[in-house]
């Protein structure tokens, strides 16, 4: 074919008239021309085709440095580079540069044309360049963006008319009938039981409860039971696992280093409560992504952000390779969000416009951008919001102490804790001298006692220095110890420092105590340190801060007295004999020190011991009534800023989810970004191509909504960006959103969506089977109250959710794979499912909800981070052994040999549904693996001691698993096999059966 | 076995794998349970096993050198190293993924030797797979697109830097099913020290069915195939116990399935529960090193403490090949610092235990599988995930290089004493003939006969490939 691409009839008219115009008046045209065009369609174009068009031409909506390749205008204007093609002239032609591969800087493609192509190439370019195309190609059919299913606005479909209260029941009849096919009756009550409980709890119902649903009588039995089930929070236990499936959540990193992760299980908590609270779908989608910036006020919702965190980390390559760990890292997320919350495949428009879906690569990047701000890592919060409010009370207080802002500082209730402190204040506290025993200057100074009690330091001065000073005291307790520091007329400035100016630097003062002839002694925990006088950046602070670098210093406040309060972290009890030794560390250097020191002890209680500043100190000996306003806020500065210090102190240490921020805690220490990173589009998705700059947003072909988002890229916090995208999301004109959940709800519950690709609504998805009833789900989820509960029960209660699965042969010919439900889909248990099914049956099932996962593995030291990690070893009567599969630690690279072999996803990549696999390996799994020969062992004890006849025992046994009376030829060779081998065997035998094992 | 053929509907395997989750047909039964009751794109006996081409190579054994084995000290011979030894000639900032800025070039401790026919430059570091140069074709400039270990490792394993793909190992065992039905289709044999870099990540069946992920084994357990049997404290459910358990639990599942006929995954179901048991008569003697003769063992160097792990395990990859499984990966090395190829401190001290502890049981290998005409379909392949920098870290060590390294391919369907690519003088990056992962796959379905451009498997929007979107059969080293 020598044309371009023509899409339209009236194209092709123009194109033969063009073709037709040029023989014609090309009549004489030499025959080297035609030749030459042959030869280009023959053998130059299916190279370009082949190696060039991806990345430069209308059909793929990409033409990378401005050039097309697809056409001859395309070529002969060029891209950025200039003219690609100079005809007759190979050497300068920039194309037949680049694909040579010889000049560094311009190697296209990646992968270089094997040199036959490449000659022909030449070939081509020496002898004229002939190329026919003469018209722009149309770019391809993506770019009719709108004109797709899942892009397409949201409306309520007209439900059709049905005799029926259901909805669900007419939209599925009524394809039925145009088919054809006749629905098949409901299943038998034991299988609806069976069926809905797993369905909705991912447990098997109680012999109990199934006879009790059998006998029900009422009308409305089943409807009961479908309301009883949704209100159990073992709802939210089963389906958080199908939301953390999808969003890749596991307890460790993955990767090289496959660490574990102690504080990912909040967001699995999280998620278990959010579906028990049956949380609006709107909410749950802010509360994932932005969670702080939505609800500020809700720091407990921190632990959503879990969803941020959720995916895989690289940690050696955030070490070595951070540039591209740190594009991956976000590559994870946009994948992550896109496919769960909106279905959509943007990832693959990373390295190029998206091939099938109307994705640009500036779409991409400006995902990325969102995510742009945040690391992954632990994220501290308070998750008792009671305790929250306090610490913001106290928090904001000490803020305002800090900046002494005036107008908090005099506010009525401040001034009432500025009363309260003095009341309390009482008489000053009495300082007692430390009777000092020794005192010794490693660094070689003088040391002399003066008779005050002082000690002065004259002599050499040293360019740095240590101070030990041992002494007792006849106080039964010490609560805090004073250092007065002494101005002195031998001192320069008259000290108190010996530094030029006055000046002195402690760079630390430890202190440490020792009992009654003993040695070593033990370190004194210092809380707090206050003093009259701070310098700018050497408070006093610094010297407990066990940085030696920082220090206390007094300068310019030089030539006068000064003194600091070292309060103890707990009361030091001195018994007679025993001794204190302090040190005073004094190793700024250049003659930082202490000149003239006292030492005092005092066992006065706690709130009166806090140095004040001097001016503080001034205020306060006046009455309050004889304060100026000036004055009350110089003291209440702090007073208060001491006491919102000691509130907060005395908080309960904050929570901590592993997540994503813009300041989080993981192996690299604190990271923290003051601000968003620059994303550029990425040529080729290449590191090394940086384009254009982008800002946040998200996909321009969802044209109601806009799709940058420009006030978030202009706000301070990154905050808002994700929050903007939060907002694109739930937005009631984002057609896909509100689809994408409807479908996967639809999806869990009969075990394929109504479409099948629940994560990926593009072209290279599958189109929903009922597109009417997909869209009338989802308006109801959208302009009902959003909540998911109302969405079940109508599933759950639709003739459709409630068919027998039996045989039909003849739907085999016509809907084998049952796409139009007309009858009940068989489903195997997953691997949660049949783990929680046989504890449950073996009647050790442990409903403890929350908390830290249980690990059913013991671990020993690896040769780096990654632990061995090993389960054959693990004792299933341990604690917590028994609880939920949802609560077990999921170690992403070392997986759970039988959770693995009943296809529990590689969690490396989202998975979005569950594969089903059988294999000789994942039979010996079942078979064999403790687990299920312990429960075997359990259950068959158990029964035991209730049930004296085997045949009973048997009974018993297969009640509990399959929920009914064994027949007598089931019954005989199953008592056979207990008679000789034990009850034990058939309980293994029941846990291995298919009527176990899956669902009717 | 008497599952019902595939209806002749021409629908490829993959799609029916696609829509795994729910409501198979019949045809999807033959990809639970083995290779000969494909539809079309089934492994045939016309093209030798193959599906898309006649097949050259049946089975594989990949020998993995974890941490990344040194070009410039084994295989690549670098004379100008010496010339420029102690010239601060590298990059002048950290590259990424390197772990400390490039230090001066470093020659190679070791001689370097011409050997064999072929007269291939080997260093002193592995005298005994000199002795089979003729029998090795080399990739002399692969390279990889990071320098990090974890990443590298999935790309070599799975042609995908982030995690969550399928391995090569899966997509061939997906692709061709199983030659045996007693022993698994894809085993694993990692070193006795530990699991390699991102664990058993590297084994992943990914998005494909989980039958189709490496079975990891330890060749020095008694019981090596994980689950083989029960542990004997449940005495329930071994011996006559176990067999009338199961006899008793297949009857009542095939009753299961014969009332519900038109599920094929019951009736898969059954049919692995029978290869079960068969895998367990068998498996035993194919795990049972003892029945080799005390000539092979000492060949393989299980004499010697320094080879007996690494031989063990090449031995045992041999026999697991000459009964039927598919494809066998013998690592070296486990993951950290030590113990591996990862030789940033000292390439004079950390280098010459762990090509030891490979070097002769290779060789073994090879002319074993040689002398029993087992080379003539089975493809062997010694890879690592990168190279290693000419340039020292700290004085002695060499860091992280993805941009040269060393495969080399012997067996089926391989142009024995070839070459392909070059690497600069330096041997730092691909000068000619660069081959990635996606190229070193490529070749080997190639091998298999399978065309790695057309072995696909849809999910998340995507048809994925081995290959994702790259990849060319390597024919200057096929036969």
């Amino acid at each position: 074919m020598r044309n371009a691409r023509i899409s339209d009839a009236r194209r092709r008219v123009l194109r033969a008239a063009v073709v037709f115009a040029s023989i014609f008046f090309a009549s004489f045209a030499e025959t080297r021309a035609d030749e030459g065009e042959a030869f280009f369609s023959e053998q130059v174009e299916p190279i370009l085709r082949k190696r060039c068009y991806e990345c430069h031409s209308h059909a793929a909506r990409d033409m990378q440095g401005g050039l097309a390749l697809d056409w001859r205008k395309g070529w002969e204007t060029g891209g950025d580079r200039g003219p690609a093609i100079v005809p007759g002239d190979a050497d300068a032609s920039v194309l037949l540069r680049a694909v040579s591969h010889d000049d560094p800087d311009l190697q296209m493609p990646e992968e270089k044309l094997p040199d036959e192509e490449i000659a022909l190439l030449v070939r081509w370019v020496e002898n004229g360049a002939a190329d026919p195309r003469s018209i722009m190609p149309e770019a391809a059919a993506v770019a009719d963006a709108g004109d797709w299913w899942s892009l397409k606005p949201l409306v309520f479909p007209a439900v059709p008319p049905f005799a029926g209260d259901n909805p669900i029941d007419a939209f599925v009849n009524e394809r039925l009938a145009r088919e054809g096919i006749s629905p098949s009756p409901e299943a038998e009550r034991r299988d609806l039981i069976r069926r809905a409980t797993f369905d909705l709890h991912g447990l098997p119902p109680t012999p109990e409860e199934t006879a009790d649903f059998l006998a029900e009588a009422r009308p409305d039995a089943y409807e009961r039971l479908v309301d009883r089930l949704l209100a159990s929070p073992r709802y939210g236990e089963r389906w958080a696992r199908h939301w953390l499936d999808v969003v890749h959540f596991a307890d460790t990193h993955g990767f090289e280093h496959d660490a574990f992760r102690p504080n990912a299980w909040r967001y699995r908590d999280y998620v278990i409560e959010s579906f028990n609270r049956d949380v609006p779908w709107s909410d749950f989608v802010r509360e994932q992504l932005a969670a702080d910036a939505f609800y500020p006020e809700s720091p407990e919702l921190t632990a959503a952000l879990g969803f941020l965190g959720a995916g895989p980390y690289d940690h050696s390559a955030a070490v070595t390779a951070p540039m591209s760990f740190e594009n991956l890292d976000r590559d994870d997320l946009v994948t992550q969000t896109m496919g769960a919350f909106v279905s959509v495949t943007a990832n693959c428009a990373r390295c190029h416009a998206h091939k099938f879906d109307p994705i640009s690569q500036e779409d991409y990047y400006a995902l990325q951008a969102v995510f742009a701000g945040v690391a992954k890592g632990d994220v501290e919060f308070d998750d008792d919001p009671a305790v929250a409010e306090t610490r913001r009370r106290w928090t904001a207080l000490k803020l305002a102490a800090e900046n002494r802002d005036a107008a908090t500082l005099l506010s009525e209730e401040n001034r009432s804790l500025v009363a309260e402190w003095e009341a309390t204040r009482g008489a000053a506290p009495v300082w007692k001298p430390l009777q000092v025993e020794t005192y010794v200057s490693a660094g070689g100074a003088e040391l002399k006692r003066l008779d005050d009690g002082s000690i002065l330091s004259s002599g050499v001065r040293p360019e740095v220095d240590a101070v030990v000073v041992t002494g007792t005291s006849d106080l039964t307790r010490i609560t805090a110890v004073r250092l007065d520091v002494l101005d002195d007329e031998s001192l320069p400035m008259k000290g108190p420092g010996r530094m030029d100016n006055g000046n002195l630097h402690l760079s630390e003062f430890e202190l440490r105590s020792f009992a009654s002839g003993g040695a070593g002694g033990q370190t004194v925990k210092i809380k707090r340190a206050s003093a009259d006088f701070d310098q700018i950046g050497w408070t006093s602070q610094l010297a407990i801060d066990g940085d030696l670098k920082t220090a206390w210093g007094i300068h310019p406040a030089v030539g006068v007295s000064h003194y600091a309060v070292f309060e103890l972290g707990t009361p030091l009890a001195i018994q007679p004999g025993s001794k204190v030794a302090l040190t005073l560390k004094q190793l700024h250097g250049g003659g930082h020190l202490i000149g003239r020191f006292a030492v005092t002890v005092t066992d006065a209680e706690d709130l009166s011991l806090s140095a004040l500043p001097i001016d503080a100190e001034a205020a306060a000996a006046k009455g309050v009534a004889d304060r100026s306003d000036e004055e009350q806020a110089t003291l209440a500065a702090a007073v208060l800023k001491v006491r919102a210090e000691r509130e907060l102190a005395a908080l309960p240490p904050r929570a901590k989810v592993y997540a994503a921020g813009a300041a989080v805690e993981n192996e690299r220490g604190v990271v923290r970004l003051a601000e968003p990173k620059s994303i550029r589009v990425l040529s080729r998705g290449d590191l090394d191509k940086p384009g254009d700059a982008v800002g946040p947003g998200a996909l321009s072909a969802v044209t109601a909504i806009p799709a940058r988002f420009d006030d978030a890229a202009a706000s301070a916090s990154e905050s808002h960006r994700r929050a903007a995208l939060a907002d694109w999301i739930v937005h009631p004109e984002n057609p896909l959103s509100w689809r994408s959940v409807a479908n996967r709800v639809w999806g869990f519950h009969f075990g394929r969506g109504l479409s099948d690709t629940p994560s990926d609504f593009g072209r290279m998805g599958s189109q929903p089977i009922h597109p009417e009833l997909l869209d009338w789900l989802a308006c109801e989820l959208r302009d009902g109250d959003g909540t998911l509960k109302p969405l079940h029960r109508a599933i759950c209660l639709s003739a459709a959710y409630r068919r027998s699965s039996a045989n039909r042969e003849d739907l085999a010919a016509h809907d084998p794979d049952n796409r139009l439900l007309a009858r009940g889909s068989r489903r195997r248990l997953d691997a949660e499912g049949f783990r929680d099914a046989v504890m449950a049956t073996s009647g050790r099932l442990d409903l403890t909800m929350g908390g830290p996962g249980v690990q059913h593995f013991s671990t020993s030291p690896g040769p780096q981070m990654t632990p061995k990690v090993d389960y054959d070893g693990f004792g299933w009567d341990s604690p917590g052994a028994t609880r939920r599969s949802v609560y077990r630690v999921v170690w992403r690279g070392i997986p759970d040999p039988l959770m693995d072999a009943l296809d529990f996803p590689d969690l490396g990549l989202p998975a979005p549904t569950r594969n089903f696999s059988a294999s000789p390996l994942q039979s010996l799994a079942l078979v064999n693996d403790r687990f299920v020969l312990h429960h075997a062992k359990t259950m068959a004890e158990h029964v035991r001691l209730d049930r004296e006849a085997v045949a009973d025992q048997v009974r018993e046994v297969v009640c509990r698993t399959w929920l009914r009376e064994p027949t007598d030829e089931e019954a005989a060779p199953l008592t056979a096999l207990a008679n000789e081998h034990g009850l034990e065997a058939v309980c293994r035998l029941l846990f291995n059966s298919d009527e176990f094992l899956f669902l009717d | 076995m008497n599952a019902p053929r595939p209806a002749a509907k021409a629908a490829s395997r993959r799609e029916f794998v696609g829509r795994a989750g729910g409501g198979f047909g019949l045809v999807a039964l033959s990809h639970f349970l083995g290779s000969e009751m494909h539809a079309d794109e089934a492994p045939t006996s016309d093209l030798n096993g193959g599906i898309h081409h006649r097949a050259k190579a049946k089975r594989v054994i990949q020998l993995f050198m974890n941490g990344g084995a040194s070009p410039m000290d084994t295989f690549d011979y670098k004379p100008e190293l010496e010339r420029l030894h102690g010239q601060a000639l590298g990059p002048k900032e950290k590259p990424e993924g390197f772990t400390g800025a490039p230090g001066a070039v470093m020659k190679s401790p070791y001689k370097f030797a011409r050997h064999g026919q072929s007269g291939r430059w080997v260093s002193e570091v592995f005298p005994h797979q000199a002795k089979v140069v003729d029998d090795l074709a080399f990739l002399m400039a692969m390279a990889s697109k990071t320098n990090v270990h974890g990443p590298a490792s999935y790309m070599m394993n799975t042609g995908f830097i982030l995690p969550g793909f399928p391995c090569m190992g899966a997509w061939i065992s997906y692709a061709l099913g199983s030659l045996s039905k007693d022993l698994p289709d894809f085993v694993v044999l990692p070193d006795a020290r530990g699991l390699p870099y991102n664990q058993k990540a590297n084994f992943s069946a990914g998005f494909l069915p989980a039958r189709y992920q490496g079975t990891v084994v330890d060749a020095s357990d008694a019981e090596p195939i994980p689950r083989l049997f029960a542990e004997p404290e449940y005495g329930f459910a071994r011996g006559d116990a176990d067999a009338d358990t199961v006899a008793l639990l297949q009857q009542i599942n095939r009753t299961h399935a014969h009332s519900r006929a038109d599920d094929s995954r019951l009736e898969a179901r059954v049919a692995a529960g029978e290869l079960a048991a068969r895998m367990q008569l068998s498996a035993p003697e194919a795990f049972d090193l003892s029945r080799e003769t005390t000539a092979t063992h000492a060949a393989y160097g299980l004499n010697a403490p320094e080879t007996l792990d690494f031989g063990r395990r090449c031995l045992l990859a041999r026999r697991l090949i000459e009964r039927g499984t598919r494809f066998v990966q013998v690592w070296s090395g486990p993951q950290g610092a030590i113990d591996n190829w990862d030789n940033h401190g000292d390439i004079t001290k950390e280098l010459p235990p762990i090509a030891r502890s490979v070097d002769q049981p290779i060789a073994a290998l090879v002319q074993d599988l040689k002398a029993r005409g087992l080379l003539e379909d089975t493809l062997v392949i010694w890879t690592t995930e990168f190279g290693r920098t000419p340039f020292a870290q700290g004085s002695l060590g060499r860091d992280h290089n993805g941009g040269s390294f060393v495969t080399w391919l012997a067996g089926a369907g391989v142009k024995a004493g070839a070459t392909y690519g070059r690497s600069d003088d330096l041997g730092y990056q691909a000068a000619e003939g660069r081959t990635y992962c996606y190229d070193l796959h490529a070749t080997v379905l190639h091998l298999l006969g399978i065309d790695h451009e057309r072995l696909t498997f849809r999910t998340s929007g995507i048809d994925r490939r081995l290959t994702d979107v790259h990849g060319h059969v390597v024919r200057e080293i096929l036969a």
